[in-house]
C-alpha cells in the first residue's frame, strides 16, 4: 500500500509538473512593484529602443549613391506583419519648405523670454539694415525665390531662434538625414528601427521572427550590403541555445560522476532508489507550488531543481545507515533519523529566510524548497528504508570507502585551517557585487561586437537615462515635461538632452510665450520696427510693401503647436517615440546622458519630483547591486541565526552548535575569499548558492557532531563524504557551463562545498579530539 | 545632339509640340531624350558665365546678378555669383558649402538640409545622368517649340507646385547652346538665366567643388 500510494503521488506530481505554467518574466528577479528598483525597471522597459528591433545596413563596396537608401527602403517594405508591425527608416522628408513656413507661423508660441532678450538686441537700425542686406543677397541664390515668402513674413529671422531648438530632437546622436533616412556620418550605414508584437521572452516566436528576417535578407539585400540585426530576442535565443548545449554537457558530466559514485559506493538496486529520490522530490515540490501559485517563475523551478539536490543527502544517510546495520535495521534507522530530522529542520530554517526576500522569485523559491525538503524527509524515512531493506545489498566492503587517514598533527591541521580562514576573510573584503542583470546573460562575441559597432556608428542612443513626465492627459504631462526641461537646462552639466519641451511645450506655456511676445511688441515697438524695415529696405531696393506680412504676423494670432501639427510637418516618429499614451496616463519622455551628475539633479531634495520618474541603467545597476549586497548579508545573517537557533534547540550545547557550524563557516568564507581574490563578482545567483552551502554545510556538521558525540558508526563519515561528492558531481559540473548564470552557481557551490566537506571530515574530528569536552559525550 | 544641348537639358527641360498626336509627342520626346542621353554621356565637365534676372514683386527693380557655373561628373557643381555681391555654393556629392561676401567664411552643410538647393542640384544631376525615369516621375514634360527648341517642366508634386509653376528652357536658333532658362513661380515672379561662353570638357580642378 505504501509503495502504491507513494508511486501514485509521484505519478500525479509528475503530470502536474509537466503541465506547470511557467512564467519567464525577468521581473520576478526584481524587488516587488512597490520598490523603486521595480519601478525603475518597468520604466526602462518603456525607454525608446529597449524593445525594438534595430537593423543596421552597411555598404561593403563602393556602390552608387542611392543604392543604400533604396535597399533600406526595400528591406523595410518587406518587413511586414505578423513579425514586424511598425518599421521606420527615418523621419521622412521633414526639412521641406512647408517645415520652415510652419515655423515662421508658430514661433511666437515657442519663443521664450531668453529668446526675446536676444531678439531685442537686433532691432536697431544698423542691425535691421544688416539683416536686410543679408536677405537681399539670399534672394540672388537659387533658394531665394522659394524662400521669399518666408523672408517677407519674417525678414529678421525670428523663426531661426525656434529652429535652433530642433537640436533637442536629435534622438540618434551621430545620425544625419539623407532623403529622410537615418544615415551614418560616413554615409556607409543606414538604420531601420522596427517594432515587433512578440515579447522578448517569447523564444518560439522570436526564433520564427529571426528566421523570417534571414529569409528576407536573402531575397532583398544584395551581397554589396551587409545587414546586422539586434533585438532582445537574439539575446533570449542565444541564451536558450547556450543553456541547451550546457545542459547536455552538464548532464553528461554529472551522470558520469554520479555513475562513478554509484560504482564506488552503492552498486545495488537500493542505490538506484537513492538517486531517484531527488527526481521524485522535484516533481512533488513543483506540483505543490503550482497549487499555491498560478504562474510559477521558470527561475524558481530551475534554481529549485538545483537546490533540491540537497534532498539526496537524506537518502544517502539512510542508505548507508541501513547497509551498515547488522541485524537491526529498525534501530539503525531510528538512530540516523534524529540527525536527519535535525538537518531537515536547520535546512528549512536556512531556506525559510528567503521568505523575507523582496524578490518574488526568492519567496517562491522558499515555498518550493520547503515543500521539497519536507518531501525528501518523508521519502527518505518512510518508503526508502522499505525499498532498501527489500533489495539485494552488496556486501559492505570497507575498501570501497575512500577512508582518508589524516596524518598531520591535529594542532597543525587546525592552525592551517584557521590561517586559511583568515586569508579567505581578508580576500573576501575584495568581493564586489554585480547588479547588472545583463552580466547574467550570455552575450556572444558577435552580439557584443555588433553593440559596439552600433555605438561607434550611431552614438550611444540605446544607453541614455530617461526622465518620465506623467499626467492623466497630454497637457498635464507636457506641463510636467516643461518643468523637467527647465530643471535640466538650468544646470550646466546638462548637455545632449533630447526633449520635446522646446518644440512642444504645454498649451499653458505656449499661451504664456505668446502673451510675453505680444507684450514685447506693445508700446509702439511694432510700428517702430516696421518703419525701420521700410526705411532700411527702401535704401536697398525693397518696395515699401515688401514686409507688410511681417507687420500682420506680429499683430495677428499665432497658431498653437500641437502633436498633430508636428506629425504633419514630418516629426511623427520623434513625437511617437517620446510620448507614450496607454489610455490611462500619458508619459512624455526626456532622454539625458546616464551620468551621476544628471541622476543627482533628479535625486536632489530641492527638486519637486511629483509626477516625474528618473530611470537609468546605471542607477538601476547600482540599486540592484546594493539590493544583492544587502540581501546577501541579510540572508547570511538570518539563515545563520535561524540555523544557530535550531541547532541550539536541538543540541542544547554551545560547543556542539559551534562544531556543527564549522563546515558552514568554512564553505562561506572560502566561497567569498576565492571569488574576491579572483575578482569574480557576486551576483543574484550566488546569493542562493550561499544558502545552499549553509544548508548542506550544516547537515555535514550535524552528522559529524552526532557521530562524534552519540556514537554513530563509520557509515556517517562515509555518508557525509558521499553526499559531498554527489553535490560536487551534480552542481560542480555547472562550472563547465558557458552560460554565466549556470557557471556562476557551479563555481560558488564547487568552492563552498569543496571546502565544507574536508572541514566536516577533518576539522570537526580534529577540534573534537583536540580536547573539547562535550558535556553529554557519554550519553 | 551637341553637348551644349545636353547642358541645356541638364538645366531643366521638357516637351510638347502643339498639334502632335500623343504617339507623335511620345516619339518626339523619346528622340530628344535619347539624344540627351547620348550627349550627356559625352559630358565630363562644363563651365559657363551666366546673367541672372529676378523679377520679384517685393523689389523695386529687376535684381540682376552675374556669375559662373561649373559642373563635373559625380555630383559636383559650383554656382558662384560675382556681381553685385559675392555669394554662391559648391556641391560635392552630398556635401556642400556656401559663402556670402568676400570674407572667405564658408558654411558647410548636407545638401538635403537646404531644400531648394537640393531640388536644384537633384535636377542638374538627374539630367546629367540622363535619369529620365526620375524626372518624369516628378515633372510633366512639354515641348513648347521645336525651332528653336523651347522646353517646359511642370511639377507634379503638390508640394513643389507651391513654389514652382514651371521651368522653361530656350535654345539658340541652331540649337547648339542654351540661350536662357526661366523659372516661373505661382505668384508671377520669375527668374531668367542667360548662359554664355560655355566650355565643354575642359579639365576642372576638384578644389572648385570642395
Amino acid at each position: 500500500m505504501l509503495f502504491v500510494a507513494t508511486l501514485a503521488i509521484i505519478a500525479i506530481s509528475a503530470i502536474a509538473f509537466v503541465n506547470l505554467n511557467l512564467n519567464e518574466n525577468i521581473e520576478a528577479m526584481l524587488p516587488d512593484r512597490k520598490t523603486d528598483t521595480a519601478l525603475n525597471f518597468r520604466l526602462l522597459q518603456q525607454a525608446p529602443f529597449s524593445r525594438k528591433v534595430i537593423v543596421n545596413l552597411n555598404k561593403q563596396a563602393d556602390i552608387h549613391g542611392n543604392e543604400l537608401v533604396e535597399i533600406t527602403d526595400r528591406l523595410a517594405a518587406a518587413m511586414t506583419p505578423p513579425f514586424f508591425t511598425r518599421v521606420v527608416t527615418g523621419p521622412g522628408e521633414s526639412l521641406s519648405l512647408d517645415f520652415f513656413a510652419w515655423f515662421a507661423n508658430v514661433y511666437p508660441s515657442l519663443i521664450t523670454g531668453e529668446d526675446i532678450k536676444n531678439i531685442e538686441q537686433k532691432l536697431t537700425a544698423d542691425q535691421i539694415r544688416k539683416a536686410l542686406d543679408d536677405l537681399y543677397v539670399k534672394l540672388l541664390s537659387p533658394e531665394g525665390s522659394a524662400m521669399k515668402t518666408l523672408f517677407q513674413i519674417d525678414p529678421l529671422g525670428f523663426r531661426l531662434k525656434v529652429l535652433e531648438k530642433m537640436r533637442f530632437l536629435n534622438i540618434i546622436p551621430k545620425m544625419r538625414l539623407e532623403n529622410g533616412h537615418f544615415i551614418s556620418p560616413d554615409g556607409k550605414n543606414a538604420l531601420i528601427i522596427a517594432e515587433t508584437p512578440f515579447e522578448i521572452t517569447d523564444a518560439k516566436r522570436g526564433r520564427e521572427m529571426l528566421i523570417s528576417f534571414q529569409n528576407l535578407l536573402a531575397s532583398v539585400v544584395p551581397d554589396t550590403i551587409s545587414v546586422s540585426m539586434i533585438s532582445g530576442h537574439r539575446y533570449t535565443l542565444e541564451n536558450i541555445n547556450a543553456i541547451q548545449k550546457d545542459i547536455v554537457i552538464i548532464l553528461t558530466c554529472s551522470a558520469l560522476g554520479v555513475f562513478t559514485l554509484f560504482l564506488l559506493f552503492f552498486r545495488s538496486l537500493g542505490g538506484i532508489f537513492v538517486f531517484l529520490t531527488p527526481i521524485c522530490v522535484l516533481c512533488i515540490a513543483a506540483a505543490g507550488i503550482s497549487v499555491l501559485y498560478r504562474n510559477v517563475s521558470a527561475i524558481t523551478i530551475g534554481f529549485g531543481a538545483v537546490l533540491l539536490g540537497i534532498s539526496v543527502d537524506f537518502a544517502v544517510h539512510v542508505y548507508f545507515a541501513l547497509r551498515a546495520a547488522t541485524g537491526n535495521p529498525s534501530g539503525a534507522l531510528a538512530q540516523v533519523s534524529r540527525p536527519i530530522v535535525f538537518c531537515a529542520l536547520t535546512t528549512l530554517g536556512a531556506f525559510g529566510v528567503l521568505f523575507f526576500s523582496s524578490l518574488p522569485v526568492q519567496r517562491e523559491l522558499a515555498v518550493f524548497s520547503i515543500i521539497g525538503i519536507c518531501t525528501a524527509l518523508i521519502l527518505s524515512l518512510v518508503p526508502l528504508p522499505q525499498v532498501v531493506r527489500h533489495t539485494q545489498m552488496a556486501p559492505y566492503n570497507e575498501k570501497t570507502y575512500i577512508k582518508t587517514k589524516f596524518r598531520l598533527a591535529k594542532g597543525w591541521v587546525i592552525c592551517l585551517w584557521l590561517l586559511l580562514l583568515v586569508i579567505c576573510a581578508w580576500q573576501g573584503t575584495k568581493l564586489h557585487f554585480d547588479g547588472d542583470l545583463r552580466s547574467l546573460n550570455l552575450v556572444p562575441d558577435e552580439i557584443r561586437d555588433l553593440e559596439n559597432m552600433l555605438q561607434r556608428t550611431w552614438g550611444n542612443f540605446r544607453g541614455t537615462a530617461v526622465v518620465f513626465a506623467e499626467g492623466p492627459d497630454l497637457q498635464t504631462a507636457l506641463e510636467t515635461n516643461d518643468r523637467v526641461f527647465q530643471h535640466l537646462t538650468r544646470n550646466p552639466n546638462s548637455s545632449r538632452i533630447v526633449s520635446l519641451a522646446p518644440i512642444l511645450p504645454s498649451l499653458k506655456t505656449q499661451e504664456s510665450n505668446r502673451q510675453r511676445w505680444n507684450a514685447f511688441w506693445s508700446d509702439g515697438k511694432k510700428e517702430h520696427v516696421n518703419q525701420l524695415l521700410i526705411d532700411q529696405g527702401k535704401s536697398i531696393g525693397f518696395k515699401f510693401t515688401a514686409f507688410e506680412s511681417f507687420a500682420k504676423a506680429i499683430a495677428g494670432p499665432s497658431p498653437p503647436v500641437t502633436v498633430e501639427a508636428l506629425r504633419t510637418i514630418g516629426l511623427a516618429e520623434i513625437v511617437d517615440t517620446l510620448i507614450i499614451d496607454d489610455g490611462k496616463t500619458v508619459k512624455v519622455l526626456t532622454l539625458v546622458p546616464d551620468t551621476p551628475e544628471i541622476a543627482a539633479l533628479f535625486n536632489s531634495s530641492d527638486f519637486n519630483r511629483t509626477s516625474i520618474e528618473f530611470a537609468s541603467q546605471n542607477q538601476f545597476r547600482k540599486t540592484i547591486s546594493k539590493a544583492i549586497a544587502d540581501d546577501f548579508f541579510h540572508f547570511i545573517l538570518k539563515a545563520s541565526a535561524m540555523v544557530i537557533l535550531l541547532l541550539g534547540l536541538l543540541f542544547r550545547n554551545l560547543k556542539k552548535v559551534l562544531l556543527s557550524l564549522i563546515p558552514v563557516v568554512t564553505g562561506i568564507l572560502f566561497m567569498i575569499g576565492v571569488m574576491g581574490s579572483l575578482g569574480i563578482a557576486f551576483n543574484l545567483f550566488n546569493v542562493v548558492a550561499a544558502i545552499l552551502i549553509i544548508g548542506l554545510g550544516v547537515d555535514y556538521g550535524i552528522f559529524m557532531v552526532t557521530k562524534m558525540t552519540q556514537g554513530l558508526d563509520d557509515a556517517t563519515e562515509k555518508a557525509v563524504f558521499v553526499s559531498g561528492l554527489t553535490t560536487i558531481a551534480g552542481f560542480g559540473a555547472l562550472i563547465l557551463a558557458r552560460h554565466p548564470a549556470l557557471h556562476s552557481i557551479g563555481l560558488s557551490v564547487l568552492i563552498g562545498i569543496g571546502a565544507a566537506i574536508p572541514a566536516a571530515l577533518v576539522i570537526i574530528p580534529a577540534m573534537f579530539r583536540n580536547g573539547m569536552k562535550i558535556s553529554d559525550e557519554q550519553n | 545632339m551637341k553637348p551644349a544641348i545636353a547642358i541645356a537639358l541638364i538645366l531643366y527641360l521638357p516637351a510638347v509640340v502643339v498639334g502632335q498626336t500623343e504617339s507623335e509627342k511620345s516619339d518626339t520626346q523619346n528622340k530628344i531624350f535619347s539624344e540627351i542621353a547620348n550627349s550627356a554621356s559625352q559630358v565630363e565637365t562644363f563651365s559657363c558665365d551666366f546673367l541672372q534676372e529676378k523679377y520679384m514683386s517685393m523689389l523695386d527693380n529687376v535684381l540682376i546678378s552675374k556669375g559662373r557655373l561649373y559642373y563635373k561628373r559625380h555630383r559636383r557643381l559650383r554656382w558662384e555669383i560675382n556681381h553685385p555681391s559675392t555669394s554662391g555654393f559648391a556641391v560635392n556629392g552630398d556635401q556642400a558649402k556656401r559663402w556670402e561676401g568676400n570674407s572667405g567664411q564658408t558654411q558647410t552643410f548636407k545638401v538635403n538640409r537646404i531644400p531648394f538647393i537640393k531640388v536644384f542640384t537633384d535636377q542638374v544631376f538627374s539630367w546629367a545622368s540622363a535619369d529620365f525615369k526620375r524626372l518624369k516621375q516628378r515633372y510633366h514634360i512639354k515641348i513648347l517649340s521645336d525651332n528653336p527648341i523651347k522646353l517646359m517642366l511642370l511639377p507634379i508634386s503638390p508640394q513643389e507646385k507651391k513654389y514652382l509653376d514651371n521651368f522653361q528652357i530656350s535654345f539658340a536658333a541652331d540649337a547648339s547652346y542654351v540661350s536662357a532658362v526661366e523659372i516661373h513661380e505661382p505668384d508671377d515672379d520669375f527668374t531668367r538665366i542667360h548662359f554664355l561662353n560655355t566650355v565643354i570638357n575642359r579639365p576642372l580642378n576638384d578644389s572648385l567643388f570642395n
